[in-house]
């Protein structure tokens, strides 16, 4: 795909290195050009220095020629002028833009095809708030991520010890659990992907994947381990645009919540708008704050300042304090591999949980979500099987007899606004919801070429 | 409302609907010979410049989106240099195809990996009868003939490749 990327902040950079591995065309604008110097010694990318919405710029690019434009500068007004540019000089046929004012997201109808035509608005803030708050409310969860509008869940879990999962076959869970279907997706074992089978057994410390209908996943997850507490009362260090979000949005659902800044003017303003948390000024880091704070009472403790040492050594101090689960925002991918699961409970991404809305645009075949896992090194995907039995490689089969390439599972079904959990008999009609798990991304193609309809099919 | 100009092919009034044929759906100023696009996107856009020649009523930018979507559902190259992009659209009343040899020839990720020479664009109506769809399953099999192929890529004139294209056509029972 020929993809241009507008701005080479870090969305615009990450983006660029997740699909410049992937035998795409980039481009990138941007007026910085030491950024995009850095980049350029990086990865196979071109890269333009300019204003992102101006006529001539996006045409060097070769605009004319591109698949996809994606406006993440910083600037939202950039990024929708650049689209609309996109629109009426190149007719791009795919515009995603990020847009952070409010104002703007308050009156969707501006971003129709006759107003300002963009397609896709993302927002990366949104996105990870909405992940944060949603392991908040599973406790025990690694990572809790929704398909088909929020019908299916993924949910990644770390069996233990004595936990009633460990050491049975995947094969008793049923009669474990007659009423609720399940299926484990994948089971990651010190960090290699076990495919699951019938008889796989599970062993401590493992990282199993499972899929369920969202209602039913408290039910599983109390199965596989024994329930943790619920969460009631949680600090947070940080109080920018995720930190604020998260904090709004977890006081509406009656959480206690504690917010430190150390910025004067941003605490005293988000204190301003926030009614039920209580905004402190001070240093995150500060051992003393904490203890006076009652961080031996906390259940979760989250780190979501811009610095991903500032938010490590936090996350591990407030640890050490008594915390009982902490969680911290690491941007880069180092720091992740080294703390995820031995310093910390979970290190979130942020550009990890950006890629996946990119990537559900940019995947071949009638693709609805991806989520990018295991730092980009699996994908979780929802792709609608189209066609029938003569133009499409699954329409009419039964998930037995679908040659998926190795490492990947279909999980579920959604057909007609029912879940149906995959068994090898299932067998996939068109239109079906088809929630898949990949545990390599080089075997992407497979499955995208799967999915792909026919000649015939019109 | 496009006005629709089908006539029966002879022979075929057996209780089946008659096959449409490719003068029915084509005409000269829909053809071109060497046409030059620098991406798939791009050819896409000249390929719709194309279908709207001379048909009323089709909206440049909803067509184009409507072949680009389906591409995007699996291309629809057929091997042996050869596409047939293709899409339904809502209110149109007929058929409406355009043909174009390209120079160079262009990737289409094709099963092959062949690039494509020749692409045969068609558009049907969102409500598509039985002789709509079985068009494509007759481009299939007059591009099936390597002669037919031959002679189309064979010509830089359009005319002449309009003629070539009908001709073939015609002495082709798709099955």
């Amino acid at each position: 795909m020929k993809i241009i990327i507008l701005g080479a902040g870090q969305v615009g950079a990450s983006v660029a290195e997740t699909l410049a591995g992937e035998a795409n065309d980039i481009t990138i604008i941007d007026q910085n050009e030491a950024l995009l110097r850095n980049l350029q010694d990086r990865l196979d990318v071109k890269t333009i220095v300019g204003h992102a919405a101006h006529p001539e710029v996006l045409e060097q690019a070769a605009a004319e020629d591109a698949d996809l434009i994606l406006a993440v500068t910083n600037s939202d007004e950039t990024n929708m002028v650049a689209c609309q540019i996109a629109s009426t000089l190149f007719h791009t046929p795919t515009k995603i833009a990020r847009i952070r004012a409010a104002g703007y997201m308050a009156h969707p109808q501006i971003f129709r095809p006759d107003a300002i035509p963009i397609d896709v608005i993302i927002s990366p803030e949104q996105i990870i708030t909405d992940q944060i708050q949603r392991l908040i409310e599973h406790p025990g969860a690694l990572q809790v991520l929704d398909f088909a509008d929020g019908e299916i869940q993924l949910v990644a879990i770390r069996a233990y010890y004595g936990g009633p999962l460990v050491g049975h076959e995947l094969r008793d869970l049923r009669e474990h659990m007659p009423k609720v279907d399940t299926r484990v997706a994948a089971i990651y074992r010190r960090d290699r992907a076990i495919i699951p089978e019938g008889h796989t057994v599970i062993e401590a410390d493992d990282e199993v994947f499972f899929i369920a209908a969202t209602r039913n996943i408290r039910a599983v997850m109390s199965e596989l381990r024994k329930l943790d507490k619920p969460v009631k009362r949680i600090m947070m260090a940080g109080a920018g645009n995720i930190g604020y979000r998260l904090a709004s949005a977890l006081e509406q659902k009656s959480y206690v919540v504690k917010l430190i800044d150390h910025n004067p003017g941003r605490a005293r303003r988000v204190s301003e708008l926030l009614h039920e948390t209580v905004v402190l000024q001070g240093d995150a880091s500060d051992e003393e704050l904490l203890a006076s704070e009652n961080i031996d009472n906390m259940d979760v403790f989250c780190a979501l300042t811009n610095d991903d040492e500032a938010n490590i050594l936090s996350a591990m101090l407030a640890k050490r304090l008594g915390a009982r689960r902490v969680m911290a925002l690491v941007n880069r991918t180092a720091y992740a591999d080294l703390i995820q699961s031995s310093v910390l409970d979970i290190a979130f991404s942020p550009k990890q949980a950006t890629i996946g809305s990119l990537l559900a645009h940019i995947r071949r075949g009638d693709v609805v979500a991806v989520h990018s896992l295991r730092r980009g090194a699996a994908e979780a995907i929802e792709a609608i099987a189209h066609g029938d039995p003569a133009s499409s490689q699954v329409v009419g089969k039964a998930i037995s007899e679908i040659k998926l390439p190795e490492g990947a599972t279909i999980g579920a079904l959604v057909r007609d606004g029912e879940v149906l959990i995959a068994h090898h008999d299932t067998v996939i009609r068109s239109e079906d919801h088809v929630i898949l798990f990949v545990v390599d991304k080089r075997f992407i193609p497979q499955v995208e070429r799967l999915f792909q309809v026919g000649v015939t099919f019109i | 409302m496009i006005q629709a100009e089908q006539r029966p092919e002879s022979g075929a009034d057996n209780g089946v609907t008659p096959d449409i044929a490719l003068k029915d759906i084509l005409s000269t100023a829909r053809v071109t010979a060497g046409l030059r696009a620098s991406s798939k996107k791009k050819l896409l856009e000249r390929m719709t410049d194309l279908l709207l020649e001379g048909t009323s009523g089709l909206n440049e930018n909803i067509v184009l989106q409507i072949l680009i979507e389906r591409e995007r559902l699996g291309s629809t190259a057929i091997g042996k240099r050869v596409a047939l992009p293709h899409g339904r659209v809502p209110e149109l009343d007929h058929a409406v195809g355009a043909f174009a040899t390209l120079e160079p020839p262009m990737d289409f990720d094709a099963a092959d990996g062949e690039p494509v020479k020749m692409v045969f664009a068609l558009l049907v109506p969102a409500e598509a009868t039985e002789a709509h769809l079985r068009i494509l399953a007759r481009l299939a099999a007059l591009f099936s003939n390597d002669a037919v192929r031959e002679s189309l890529a064979d010509t830089m004139d359009a005319s002449e490749l309009y003629h070539r294209l009908v001709d073939g056509d015609a002495s082709t029972t798709p099955g």
